[in-house]
């Protein structure tokens, strides 16, 4: 039942989006300059529809509907409620459905939103969306539908990857997709802007906003993932350049880069097919993840059940998209007389594109590198976290400075006056830096480097925000966001310098001292809970010193279905410092490998990111202000 | 001025940086080998057998007083380059290291050329 439903709606969605293409083409032909009332009408149908056949995949989700294979292999009846709901996009069919409602009520948005521009833009930008809605469409009803059945219906399904029941990774693809398929629109509003020849200021401003949105949810979305992998996966860190977390980031890097240039296309009418190429990047780089993602091409940590025949028909997508763009590009682009001053605000922000090119395609090639080898060479090779830092680290310092620098320099001709303040800064920001290697601790060379540049950024713009204040002309978007990045690079490298990790083993009842520190293991219980049975031990955490004393209870879950055993961190967090204990089992001994792990300030470098993200959100909120 | 005392104070902040280098971290070799059976672990974050058995055979060799560097080439003798994070520097991984600074040396260029191109005014 269920699924004829929900392959129904499927059908008349892939239906609706040819017809809207269809009429989309017949509307532009015609002469009037307003766009017919009915494709308003069909696109909200569009959305409604898919946002339907979603809630109908959740109700099948907690009712336990075993008929469909998507839930009998995602879920099982003794799961809790809101994992059963979570399920429903904790896979591979029911993520690509997520996709469709971010593709079509971002389309229905996008449509509604810009009624003051032009007829042939909107209706290219809405054709250019519904090829990509059709796009997936086909790939979600032919390769990966949801409602499939199985026979004979089974009794019990197979329960979801218990790591992934956890409420921060409930809500992490929902944000991830809200930013990088959000992408999608501008994707299509850029080919259009080509096709109907609406270039500049104007095409600026009608996607300024949905670039906004999608940057902000992106950074939102990274955290979360980053915020779960620290807890979840118990290895203590928060970064582990893995694949899939490149992924997400490869956009990122596209974004933020966009929507600095935007503001000159905005301002000045400068770099219109720079943005047009960004836009398009950015989209690419999505696709081009859930490929990564999807087809289990690359050895990671969290990919999903894979399938070649999926990384196939993504490819051919991906290509298509590709080779269209480049198309259309070739076709439209022409060399524009840009007259800019060295020393102005446009050069500043070509340099944050350079800068963000650079680390976009460090870390795209970072990625993909073990791919190439392994295919053209047949040799495997890993490119981890070392790479990425001796690589990406020092250009980050230099990046750092000129980000203190940049969004104070004025637009067209700037001139420097305040090197002295410059100079006094940096002093500022190197005896800071000393104090800290002085009082506690020394660290390497290029930390040093790290926690200086860092340190001038967030002096700077702090001085920027009460000059603000103090002239009453706020920038408080900018100045958060900069300040936040600031206090996140800062706060990344004193944790990655003041951090420890000890494993030891423990028997029940022994005690380890490292440090000031005594760790005893005091206590190990068994429980049993709904869908798992869990070991959990007792630890006494004590420093005489620090007149510290407290207990802390890691877990090694035991789950049924499927059948899996987990290691739950337990974690003490605190303004100033967290700590981490993670024990396993070790077999045929009575030992349990125990790591210890003391981690200061990691909830500054999560507020930090926060406040990146907040920072979007307000420029958006003025924005829209603006308007009215 | 205060230059010089800029400089002055960034050498004090690491003038002492060489002095435990003798020492080698166990911990932060773990960090930097794969844990070949698991999916995307580091030897120091996997509980598997695997891990530890790496684990005990890296505590050998620098009991041994093997530096850092045989400890990986050993290891990468025995298990192939798949084992450490950190891909060697050598002819074939040459475009791995090198690539983004290339990138990074042509986007200055290009932008010092887009500069450069102004007509005076």
């Amino acid at each position: 039942m269920i699924s004829n439903f929900g392959n129904t709606i499927l059908f008349i969605s892939a239906f609706l989006s040819s017809f809207i293409i269809y009429i989309s083409f017949k509307n532009l032909k015609e002469d009037k300059t307003v766009l017919k009332k009915n494709i308003y009408q069909l696109c909200l149908l569009q959305s409604t529809l898919i946002i339907l056949s979603f809630f109908i995949l959740i109700s099948a989700f907690i009712t336990s509907d075993f008929s469909l294979i998507t839930v009998y292999q995602n879920s099982h009846t003794l799961k809790p409620l809101l994992y059963k709901i979570s399920g429903a996009w904790g896979n591979h069919e029911g993520s690509l459905l997520l996709w469709l409602i971010i593709l079509t009520v971002f389309s229905f948005l996008f449509l509604v939103y810009n009624n003051n521009h032009p007829k042939n833009y909107r209706l290219y930008t809405l054709i250019t969306q519904n090829f990509l809605i059709l796009g997936f469409l086909f790939f979600l009803i032919f390769n990966s539908n949801p409602f499939s059945l199985v026979s004979p219906i089974p009794k019990e399904g197979l329960g979801l990857n218990p790591i992934l029941q956890d409420p921060a990774l409930a809500i992490h693809p929902p944000l991830l997709y809200i930013g990088f398929v959000g992408s999608s629109i501008y994707f299509s509003a850029a080919i259009s802007s080509m096709l109907s020849n609406y270039q500049g200021k104007l095409f600026a401003q009608s996607i300024k906003n949905w670039v906004l949105i999608s940057w902000s949810f992106q950074t939102i979305g990274i955290l979360a993932g980053s915020i779960w992998a620290y807890y979840e996966l118990g290895w203590g860190g928060f970064w582990f350049w893995d694949p899939v977390e490149n992924a997400s980031l490869l956009p990122w890097f596209a974004m933020t880069a966009l929507f600095h240039s935007l503001k000159v296309l905005e301002k000045r009418n400068l770099f219109y097919f720079w943005v047009i190429i960004l836009c398009i990047i950015t989209f690419i780089l999505s696709v081009t993840g859930t490929f990564l993602v999807r087809s289990g091409i690359l050895n990671s940590v969290h990919t999903f059940a894979n399938d070649p025949s999926r990384g196939l028909y993504i490819l051919l997508f991906l290509s298509l998209l590709i080779f269209g763009s480049i198309f259309i590009l070739f076709k439209k682009f022409q060399l524009n007389d840009y007259r800019i001053n060295p020393n102005s605000k446009e050069t500043f922000i070509l340099v944050n594109n350079w800068f963000m090119i650079f680390y976009l395609i460090t870390v795209l090639l970072g990625t993909i590198y073990p791919i190439f080898t392994e295919v053209l060479t047949n040799h495997k090779v890993s490119v981890g976290p070392p790479f990425y830092n001796i690589v990406i680290i020092p250009i980050v310092v230099i990046f750092l400075f000129l980000m203190s620098i940049g969004p104070n320099v004025k637009w067209i001709k700037n001139k420097f006056e305040n090197y002295n303040l410059l100079i006094k800064i940096l002093l500022a920001s190197v005896l800071i830096n000393f104090s800290i290697v002085f009082l506690f601790k020394s660290y390497s060379l290029i930390s040093n480097f790290i926690i200086i540049s860092s340190i001038f950024l967030i002096i700077s713009t702090t001085l920027d925000f009460y000059k603000c204040i103090k002239k009453k002309k706020f920038n408080f978007p900018r100045l958060t966001s900069h300040l936040a990045f600031g206090f996140m690079v800062f706060f990344i490298g004193i944790n990655h310098n003041f951090s420890f990790e000890k494993d030891f083993n423990l028997r029940l009842g022994d005690k380890e001292k490292i440090e000031n520190y005594t760790v005893e293991f005091k206590n190990l219980n068994l429980e049993e809970f709904k869908n798992y049975k869990a070991i959990i031990g007792k630890f006494i955490i004590e420093n005489y010193d620090k007149k510290l004393n407290l207990t802390l209870s890691p877990e090694i879950r035991i789950y049924e279905n499927p059948n899996t055993l987990t290691y739950e961190a337990s974690i003490r967090s605190g303004l100033l410092k967290d700590y981490y204990i993670t024990m396993s089992n070790i077999d045929r001994s009575e030992y349990y490998n125990v790591k210890f792990q003391k981690k200061p300030f990691m909830m500054w470098i999560w507020i930090s990111v926060i406040f990146i993200s907040i920072g979007g959100f307000i420029r958006l909120f003025e924005n829209e202000k603006k308007n009215y | 001025m205060k230059i010089i005392i800029i400089i002055f104070y960034f050498f004090l902040s690491f003038n002492n940086l060489n002095a435990e280098s003798t020492v080698i971290d166990s911990g932060k070799i773990f960090k930097n080998l794969r844990c070949l059976i698991c999916q995307g672990q580091s030897v120091a974050d996997s509980n598997s057998d695997f891990a530890q058995t790496i684990k005990l055979v890296v505590r050998d060799q620098i009991k041994e007083g093997k530096t850092e560097k045989e400890i990986y080439r050993f290891l990468v003798e025995k298990y192939g380059e798949w084992i450490v994070y950190k891909p060697p520097l050598n002819k074939g991984n040459s475009i791995l290291w090198l690539l983004p600074y290339l990138i990074f040396l042509i986007g200055g260029i290009m932008i010092f050329i887009l500069l450069k191109k102004r007509p005076n005014g």
